[in-house]
């Protein structure tokens, strides 16, 4: 099995079904950057997403220009709102994180039945078909899925790294991520950077869900797994680091596809979580982002940070 | 009258679960979801004792409750170090991993789990001879908890979660108390396990999964973290309501879902109406998250 | 206990008034049974003599498994609605109470209770091995009749005195299929892919033991998770390992991306599966990769019975569309049709409908004329069927054997 060309197969074929995970890790991973926070709920964004587009192409029957446009605006739609009414509300509180993991848990468990009840638990895919053209370049199978999904993760990865570089809105994401008070002292909005942060999730969980859609079936219950996947991909990456953890996705991916060569194909999973645990636990005590950065210790009568969530087994 | 004993068991292996939660996340602040895991290990290891070894059920449900302890300081001494946001993930990667494990092993039954667990108490007073026993365990386990809690190590133990800084300065070692903390109510967990696999005489994996940490997760909190009763009481409506809302009569094809959307809009609407719980303080200082300094700060006594 | 006593108490009269004419007969019966009824129940006389015979149904009706679920209890209504047409049994019409499992063995468990003790029915008809697995020491204990009209796990046949099936199990079709593809098809390596659950573990099994046992080679054997989406790095072990037929024991959730991805990788090898494969979804999704795909089904087609048009006919009518998953929806309108017998043995013999009773009526028949699937012995605590086999052939499902 040490073939190079298998080996080169598993190689694309693998990264390229990673673009899904780099899309769903860079969503996660920004909003955790941002807001400090762990958002679950955007497992419930998923659905709504890839369902918004179902339900304009198979029942509507219309292009797929109006189908991506509805799931992207829906998807950023019910982020922000989830911002405005949810979380904002949740830190003007000064809740934990068990508190935001619950909400945002339980919030994505409401959405999830909601589309069961509107669409049912069978699989469904955006096209009839999920057969894709394939041409074989080199003795390895390049299929049109696997291009369009590295062109989208590519593009969109690009588009967002200009635009945290270089925009004002993007330097104002940087500033509130790194210090949300001393960003407010300087006059920036933490909360418009926050729905910010929202909108651009949405787009990105959008178009995973496209990808997703057009290569498999999905039901409401699948965006659980795949936002567990961006979670360790997000802590794996490191906090903070938004492109270091889509590039971890693209890694995990990879180690699960080439383990198979090695070990069978169930213990995937296993490798997953194994690799997560490990990560943790070998990190330094506690390496805190958020503590690195000048924060007033002394003064630890003031809450945390604006909006982030003051962790329950954590001192400031 | 079957029915509803059988659940008023389910109810009482709950309190047990949410109140020795409670002790880990709300009196000691470690920010862990792995809960169920080690309710798995203890239902697991009794049914898989019950049935190898043939010893008395109370032998195997105090086995599951060791497995479960030694378990929980596997997972105290590695990941107890950090904190916060990562403890949360770490608990959840190591409650996930194991799961993984006991699906792809024969002698824990694969995913299919493991049925015909031996029955213990036999004839038509079974029922109601467990309600007796789960309950009686569910009253000891709530008023163990609140002695020691209440008591001079339960002044340690919210030293060490409030002021942690503090609390290493005076030469007191956190982590100790952190994974004594931790294995007691892991511990406690286990048992209920063991009480679970002898009722229902079958325990799966599924049963295991991260819906059921958010459902603990949502008893402790709902019915007030910190709080002596509060898990009692939110376990007693998470289970009941669900329930409930069955005997509306829905047509088979809505019921789940809109039970579901009916439970999960209850859970957050208590969530923003009444955050400290249903039994915490009508001030929103007990919530988790708060140090005795923040406390200080708003005016409020402690 | 009182009605119990109150039976018995009649039933040693019937014996003192047989020269009354039955219709008298009937009615002091139902008037002393009404009484003792109404002393210990408090209803009204006239009640129980219409009261409905119940039956209970546990089956996936939300959850990932509510398609094939919730056209299993539609078959099975459909089922009813024919039996209480043609009047019922003795007199009384027949009832589903149907509880939602979501295919999960903790629910299933709470569903089983709530029909035995709330509900009170003798017989619950079930499927889903998980689900039969939590249910079996209920039904036991609580001396239940548990029917499996859909799973397909071998050790069903083993969970108890309670526990039968009226669905073929594993061991049949597959055992046929392995059998086949050697036999007929020709096939000397086979490569086998199975889903990580219950089912999926025991049917490879089977397949790999008949397939080596027949003569031929199992050159690949790989289990993938229920929930994965990529399985290029174990496709790509199965093509170095060259096998000339590949049987992938998964759901319709995942076969069709097995599939797919098969194709997209290169392997022209044929495919089988079994019946969970028979579903037209499957061929949707993969328009021409899905040509001379296998499955197996466990019920006749139209050509092997007349009936079976009608069947789909009327499902159109009603639904509007195709049912997912029809030799198992044939299988639930005859389990309808079989509980139904069950009662009107019982009743036949004055006995009163209790999980025992019905026992010992199913054992007692032992041989039923299912109208959808064709005659059904019990053979043990199992049934043998015939096997029929399918393939793809322009975009449609085609008879291609059957299999006795």
């Amino acid at each position: 099995m040490t073939d190079p060309l298998v080996l080169l197969q598993i190689l694309w074929t693998g990264a390229a079904t990673s673009s899904i995970f780099v899309l769903l890790t860079i969503a996660f991973s920004l909003t955790h950057k941002v807001t400090g926070l762990w958002n679950f709920a955007q497992a419930g964004f998923m659905g709504i997403a890839f369902y918004a587009m179902f339900f304009v192409l198979s029942e509507l029957q219309l292009p797929l220009i109006v189908a991506l446009a509805a799931g992207a605006a829906s998807a950023a739609l019910a982020s922000v709102l989830t911002e405005i009414f949810g979380l904002d509300v949740l830190r003007a509180r000064k809740s934990g994180s068990l508190m935001f993991f619950i909400f945002t848990l339980i919030l994505a468990q409401l959405i999830i039945y909601v589309l069961t009840l509107l669409f049912g638990t069978e699989p469904r895919t955006l096209y009839k078909s999920i057969m894709w053209p394939v041409r074989i370049v080199g003795s390895i199978a390049i299929s049109n899925w696997d291009l369009q999904a590295v062109a989208i993760a590519i593009a969109m990865v690009t588009l967002l790294f200009l635009f945290l570089k270089t925009t004002r809105e993007g330097q104002f994401l940087v500033a509130v991520s790194d210090n949300a008070k001393l960003a407010e002292l300087y006059g920036i909005s933490a909360k418009r950077a926050y729905r910010v942060t929202a909108v651009i999730a949405g787009l990105f969980i959008c178009a995973a869900m496209y990808l997703a859609g057009t290569r498999g079936g999905v039901t409401p219950n699948s965006s659980f797994e795949l936002v567990l996947a961006a979670t360790i991909a997000t802590l794996l990456g490191g906090m903070g680091r938004v492109f270091i953890g889509a590039l971890a996705a693209v890694m995990l991916a990879l180690i699960q596809s080439f383990s198979v060569l090695v070990i069978s194909s169930r213990w995937q999973n296993l490798l997953l979580y194994g690799f997560l645990f490990v990560a943790i636990t070998l990190f330094p005590r506690g390496i805190n982002f958020r503590r690195l950065k000048s924060k007033p210790k002394a003064a630890a009568s003031a809450p945390a940070t604006v909006g982030k969530p003051a962790d329950v087994a954590q001192s400031t | 009258m079957e029915y509803i004993l059988t659940i008023m068991v389910l109810i009482a292996i709950f309190v047990i679960l949410s109140s020795s939660y409670n002790l880990v996340i709300g009196y000691g602040g470690l920010a862990t979801v792995a809960h169920p895991i080690f309710y798995a290990l203890g239902a697991y290891t009794s049914a898989l004792f019950a049935i190898h070894f043939g010893l008395p059920a109370v032998v195997c449900v105090l086995a599951g409750a060791m497995v479960a302890v030694a378990a929980s300081i596997l997972l105290a001494l590695s990941a107890l170090r950090v904190s916060g946001d990562y403890l949360l993930i770490a608990s959840l990667g190591f409650q996930l991993g194991l799961l993984q494990v006991i699906k792809n092993f024969e002698f824990t039954g694969g995913p299919g789990g493991i049925s015909a667990i031996p029955n213990t108490i036999t004839g038509p007073w079974r029922t109601p001879a467990y309600l007796l026993i789960c309950g009686g365990i569910a009253v000891l386990t709530v008023w163990l908890i609140a002695r020691i809690v209440h008591g001079p190590y339960g002044r340690a133990i919210k030293a060490m979660r409030d002021e942690e800084l503090a609390f290493s300065a005076l030469g007191r070692n956190p982590i100790t108390i952190k994974v004594v903390v931790f294995a007691i109510g892991c511990g406690i967990a286990g048992i209920a396990g063991g009480l679970y696999a002898f009722y229902f005489q079958y325990v799966s994996p599924d049963q295991f999964e991260v819906l059921q940490s958010a459902a603990m997760l949502t008893m402790v909190v709902l019915g007030g973290m910190g709080t002596t009763l509060g898990p009692a009481v939110g376990a007693v409506v998470l289970i009941a309501i669900p329930q409930a809302i069955t005997f509306l009569n829905l047509p088979p094809a809505v019921m789940a879902p809109v039970q579901g959307i009916i439970f999960t809009s209850l859970v957050l609407l208590f969530l923003f109406l009444r955050p400290s719980g249903l039994v915490g303080p009508l001030s929103r200082n007990r919530m988790a998250g708060r140090t005795a300094l923040q406390e200080q700060s708003e005016g409020a006594a402690e | 206990m009182l009605p119990q006593a109150a039976f018995h108490n009649t039933r040693g009269r019937v014996m003192h008034f047989k020269c009354i004419p039955a219709l008298d007969r009937r009615r002091f019966l139902q008037g002393t049974a009404a009484a003792a009824m109404s002393a210990s129940l408090g209803r009204g006389a006239w009640a129980q003599s219409k009261d409905p015979l119940k039956i209970g149904v546990t089956m996936p009706l939300t959850g990932s498994q509510a398609g094939y679920g919730n056209d299993f209890v539609i078959g099975m209504r459909q089922s009813l609605a024919d039996l209480n047409d043609a009047g019922g049994v003795a007199g009384r019409p027949l009832e589903l109470v149907v509880l939602d499992t979501q295919a999960e063995p903790a629910l299933g468990i709470n569903a089983m209770n709530r029909l035995t003790n709330v509900d009170k029915v003798p017989v619950i008809l079930t499927a889903w091995s998980s689900v039969i697995k939590g249910q079996a020491p209920s039904a036991n204990r609580e001396k239940v009749l548990l029917i499996n009209t859909g799973a397909n796990a071998p050790e069903i046949a083993n969970l108890g005195d309670f526990v039968y099936s009226t669905f073929p199990l594993a061991d049949v079709d597959i055992t046929a299929l392995a059998k086949y593809t050697y036999d007929k098809l020709g096939k000397r390596k086979a490569a086998v892919l199975y889903i990580n659950n219950d089912t999926g573990i025991d049917a490879a099994k089977i397949y790999k033991d008949v397939f080596e046992k027949a003569g031929g080679q199992v050159v690949a054997y790989e289990a993938y998770d229920p929930k994965a989406t990529e399985f290029s790095g174990m496709l790509l072990k199965v093509r170095a390992a060259n096998p000339d037929m590949v049987h992938v024991h998964g759901l319709i959730a995942d076969v069709p991306m097995v599939i797919a991805q098969m194709r997209q990788l290169g392997l022209q090898q044929r495919i089988s599966s079994y019946s969970a494969g028979y579903n037209q979804k499957l061929i949707d999704q993969l328009g021409p990769a899905a040509e001379g795909f296998i499955v197996t089904s466990l019920a006749p087609g139209a050509a092997d019975n007349p009936r079976v048009p009608a069947f789909l006919e009327r499902w159109k009518k009603e639904q509007n569309r195709l049912p997912n998953g029809l030799p198992y929806i044939q299988y639930q309108y005859d389990s309808v049709q079989m509980a139904a017998q069950l009662y009107k043995h019982v009743l036949e013999n004055k006995q009163e409908p209790t999980g025992e009773t019905m026992r010992e009526a199913l054992l007692a028949i032992k041989e039923f004329d299912s109208p959808m699937t064709g005659k059904t012995v019990i053979d043990g605590h199992r049934v043998r069927k015939p096997v029929f086999l399918l393939t793809v052939e322009n975009g449609q499902f085609k008879p291609l054997a059957k299999l006795d």
